[in-house]
């Protein structure tokens, strides 16, 4: 993983540890939403909005877009990266 | 999140309105207590500057002459707030605008001032500063609302029924975020002093202080001193509702 993936596997990660849900793995491929994912709910995606956010200057969320993977977000960061390059 | 006045650790406070009236009183409150506190306005008063020169406030006093309703200002004034203090652990919402005049003779360019300001901006300004607080784990937000909201007041049906709206902002809000440690309330303010100039003439004024047990009109002090109190960190099981401060008007 690159730095970005660890910070927002690990930004994730701690989300979930607030909800006492840190049994949860985490991976690239994790759905957020869902039984069969992470199952954050409307709030828990908000605070994961203001998060992302707060330690990296901009979020998909806030950027219109509704990721379904954790992936996915990478992949919004990713992209801005490649714009900005 | 917050420290008892008094304490070494400063609260970081967003206090909108805060040049002049119950603002400005709230504003003093604050920094009275040793906080930082950041506030805006439409234009810079003598308390402002007196607030800026003081070295007791160095560091810790933040001001921007912001019109709320513009929102690209009102986000603008955010962002200089967390690029200074980085969170915020309380916002009052104080800002508002009242123009004074029966319905049917109120202008349509009236009534978008005042729901502009007294609604739209305070629910933008909020909606970013919970964001804020939900990615720092708490926070306090008390809305500065009003018994015209309440009980209704003749000639201010507009203002009313924004400030009425604010509780109920208040109520779904603190629904919402009561589970991340955040508290949501309303101040129900009656009538003070300062509100000579929102349209209430000297006679209205003679009026409401016969009706108030209290017998007197509220100071901006007999607020802040409510509002200290739904801020106080221990005070995290208040939320969503409205504490009305009129010396009893409303009883």
């Amino acid at each position: 993983m690159n730095e970005v993936e660890t910070r927002i596997v690990a930004i994730v990660t701690e989300l979930l540890e607030r909800s006492d849900r840190e049994d949860l793995t985490v991976t690239l491929e994790s759905r957020l939403h869902g039984d069969d994912g992470l199952g954050l709910d409307s709030l828990q995606t908000a605070e994961l909005s203001a998060i992302l956010e707060d330690e990296l200057g901009t979020d998909p969320f806030g950027a219109g877009l509704l990721p379904e993977t954790v992936g996915e977000v990478v992949a919004f960061y990713a992209d801005q990266a490649a714009a900005s390059a | 999140m917050s420290a008892p006045e008094g304490s070494a650790a400063p609260r970081t406070v967003i206090i909108t309105g805060g040049s002049r009236g119950l603002g400005e009183g709230i504003v003093q409150h604050f920094l009275d207590a040793g906080d930082r506190v950041a506030t805006c306005a439409r234009s810079e008063t003598d308390a402002v500057r007196t607030w800026q020169k003081d070295p007791a406030y160095d560091g810790r006093f933040l001001f921007r002459e912001v019109d709320l309703a513009d929102r690209e200002a009102c986000t603008a004034f955010v962002k200089d707030v967390l690029g200074e203090w980085k969170s915020v652990d309380i916002l009052v919402n104080n800002a508002g605008v009242a123009r004074d005049g029966i319905l049917a003779l109120f202008s349509d360019e009236d009534t978008d001032t005042v729901i502009d300001l007294n609604l739209k901006a305070t629910i933008h300004l909020s909606r970013q500063i919970v964001r804020n607080m939900l990615a720092h784990g708490g926070g306090r937000i008390v809305n500065i609302s009003s018994i015209t909201g309440l009980t209704g007041y003749r000639g201010l049906s507009v203002y009313g029924a924004t400030k009425a709206a604010l509780d109920g902002f208040t109520r779904g809000l603190a629904r919402e975020v009561g589970s991340r440690k955040i508290t949501v309330n309303s101040i129900a303010s009656g009538y003070l002093k300062t509100e000579m100039s929102h349209g209430l003439d000297d006679g209205q004024l003679q009026q409401i202080i016969r009706r108030t047990p209290a017998g007197r009109l509220g100071d901006p002090e007999d607020i802040a001193r409510a509002i200290a109190f739904l801020v106080d960190e221990k005070n995290d099981w208040i939320t969503g509702q409205v504490l009305v401060v009129d010396g009893g008007l409303t009883a």
